[in-house]
């Protein structure tokens, strides 16, 4: 693993992101994320019945998911181009590597949510969420939260 | 400039700054608050001009849709200026001396009169937004945008 770091380090990529790239790419980068949070915490507030109460759930989440994921994806695209620039002091770095799990902890909160949760939507889409579903938006706020504070943590201990 | 020095360096010895300074983890968390507050606005503001734009959530009328994202917007714009102003005060030189800083402080002003004006349009029952109204959507998330760079950039930025 160490070699494969080091040849991601020293490639091309890896020294243009270091030397060059790495303030633009992390101004990127945190636009980005700002849009995954902000986004998910209008939808996760309509899950828990805290806001947008009028609205349909699936309404709102439909307008607003597309606009996350496309942000997520650049956010990735972003967060891997800044990873090439040192690695191996990523992948060392606990708040980092915690991020890292917290995403998959994320992802799977939504796998469960869409695959047990949603799909009786029908029965909740317009009035109050069921225990279920509130827990699953909570849990995301969550994770969320802690996603973005470790991010800022990263910058304090590599 | 001089001035800005020395404004700074008193700032940076009052109690008050010293106490965020050596308060382990302080300022790490005023910056995760700010940035919480920051990511929730634009994308508040984002919805707003969107539906300015005849798009987004247009079940809602401009002027429902105003009168329920405003009051959020103003409320999360207030967390960020008592934070940022918490950030100043803990880190002066970082940031009183900092061209990004003044960019970022602009910007934000800017975009606060824009969001001023498109939320009174909205509240006074606008159902057509004009092509003026939509250019100013675009710019106020142009500017949140830039607002959101400027800030990364002060950790990047030289100090005079």
């Amino acid at each position: 693993m160490n070699s494969f770091f080091e040849w991601l380090q020293t490639s091309a990529l890896g020294v243009a992101v270091s030397e060059v790239w790495f303030p633009y790419l992390e101004s990127i980068h945190v636009i980005a994320l700002a849009l995954v949070f902000g986004t998910i915490v209008i939808v996760d507030t309509r899950l828990i019945g805290w806001t947008s109460r009028h609205l349909r759930f699936t309404y709102l989440s439909e307008r607003l998911l597309p606009w996350t994921w496309g942000a997520f994806i650049v956010a990735v695209l972003t967060g891997s181009a800044l990873f090439t620039s040192n690695p191996e002091g990523y992948a060392g770095n606990g708040p980092f590597v915690t991020k890292m799990l917290l995403l998959l902890l994320a992802g799977l909160n939504m796998l469960y949510f869409h695959k047990v949760t949603y799909r009786e939507v029908a029965a909740w889409d317009a009035g109050e969420p069921p225990r279920a579903a509130r827990l699953a938006g909570m849990s995301s706020l969550a994770i969320w939260v802690l996603i973005v504070t470790l991010g800022r943590w990263i910058g304090f201990t590599i | 400039m001089e001035a800005l020095h020395t404004f700074s360096e008193w700032l940076s010895r009052t109690a008050f700054s010293e106490l965020i300074q050596t308060t382990n983890g302080a300022i790490a968390m005023i910056q995760v608050v700010h940035i919480l507050c920051l990511s929730t606005l634009f994308s508040c503001a984002l919805l707003l001009a969107l539906r300015f734009m005849g798009r987004g959530l247009v079940s809602d009328t401009l002027q429902q849709l105003a009168a329920r994202l405003a009051p959020l917007i103003w409320k999360l714009l207030l967390v960020l200026l008592i934070t940022g102003l918490l950030l100043i005060t803990a880190e002066p030189e970082r940031t009183i001396t900092n061209l990004a800083f003044y960019v970022k402080v602009v910007m934000l002003t800017l975009v606060s009169l824009l969001t001023l004006w498109l939320a009174a349009s909205a509240r006074r029952g606008l159902t057509s937004p004009s092509p003026l109204h939509m250019a100013a959507a675009a710019c106020m998330i142009l500017l949140w945008g830039g607002i959101i760079v400027a800030g990364r950039l002060i950790a990047y930025t030289q100090s005079y």
